[in-house]
């Protein structure tokens, strides 16, 4: 986020507040603030994939010029990119949820999660959430930025985080 | 031959050039690529086993251009990780990236604006 410009301080850009329903989070791109949900988050683990997939919202906000209120296909594409790179859809929290698959079965997740997103911030239909899922599905799975790499576990974010300290040897080298 | 070769070839001349990453980063890839932990997760998000081999490739093209200073190990190491980036690259986005982060980022929050 440093390197994009945006730096990220705690007591400006996060907020914790009680919410409706089973929201977990959110970010607010006409505040730049990331908003989590204090009495919906469960334990750390579920607190830290919140703020991730929140962080990417923040990161794509200030990467990209990202239509969040008049254009559901870039919301769709955030919504694919934090279901997919937070971990929301990691084979055990899939498990936990009773939905059992392995074969490609995150693409799966992805597809669904990032359609309830849409429906949890936007008043438009299932049917209309799906379209823009599969409109830019393809292009946005495929976007891994910041990671470079989906990090399921520390060990991937470590590789990535490594990457990106070493870019400007990368970069000026190949 | 691409720009970026002959790039890299005056830079092997002038003595600049190194392998984009260091040989131990490749093997890194290489293992964590061919690990049961990662066979997994690859099947669980592509339906199918990795391709490790570039992996091994490229390390022991590192390894050749740290030995013998080999032109043709730096070609094949440029050549595989442009490969990598265009592959990263080819699906064209669907917003547009900005010039600028967005200037009300660090703006004080309307409450606070009001007070």
């Amino acid at each position: 986020m440093k390197h994009s410009g945006c730096t990220v301080n705690k007591g400006r850009h996060f907020s914790c507040e009680d919410c409706e329903g089973n929201v977990s989070g959110g970010f607010d791109a006409s505040t730049s603030q990331i908003v989590l949900c204090q009495n919906n988050i469960r334990d750390q683990a579920h607190m830290s994939r919140v703020v991730t997939h929140e962080l990417i919202h923040a990161f794509d906000h200030c990467r990209a010029h990202v239509h969040w209120f008049t254009d559901v296909r870039h919301l769709a594409c955030s919504e694919i990119r934090a279901a997919s790179l937070s971990g929301d859809c990691s084979l055990v929290n899939e498990i936990f949820r009773l939905h059992f698959g392995l074969k490609q079965h995150h693409q799966t997740c992805v597809r669904d999660r990032a359609v309830l997103s849409i429906l949890a911030v936007r008043n438009i239909s299932r049917e209309e959430a799906q379209k823009a899922v599969d409109d830019v599905f393809e292009s946005c799975f495929n976007d891994r930025e910041p990671f470079g790499r989906i990090p399921h576990t520390k060990i991937y974010a470590q590789y990535a985080h490594r990457d990106f300290q070493n870019r400007h040897r990368y970069y000026s080298n190949i | 031959m691409s720009l970026s070769v002959t790039r890299g070839l005056d830079m092997a001349v002038a003595g600049s050039w190194q392998p984009p990453r260091p040989c131990e980063d490749y093997r890194a890839e290489w293992e964590l690529c061919r690990s049961a932990r990662h066979i997994l997760h690859h099947y669980y998000v592509h339906g199918e086993q990795p391709d490790c081999r570039q992996w091994l490739r490229d390390l022991a093209s590192c390894r050749e251009w740290e030995e013998s200073r080999s032109p043709e190990a730096q070609r094949s190491l440029c050549e595989s990780e442009q490969t990598r980036v265009q592959a990263a690259q080819k699906h064209s986005l669907v917003w547009t990236l900005r010039q600028r982060p967005p200037a009300d980022w660090n703006l004080p929050l309307p409450q606070e604006r009001d007070k």
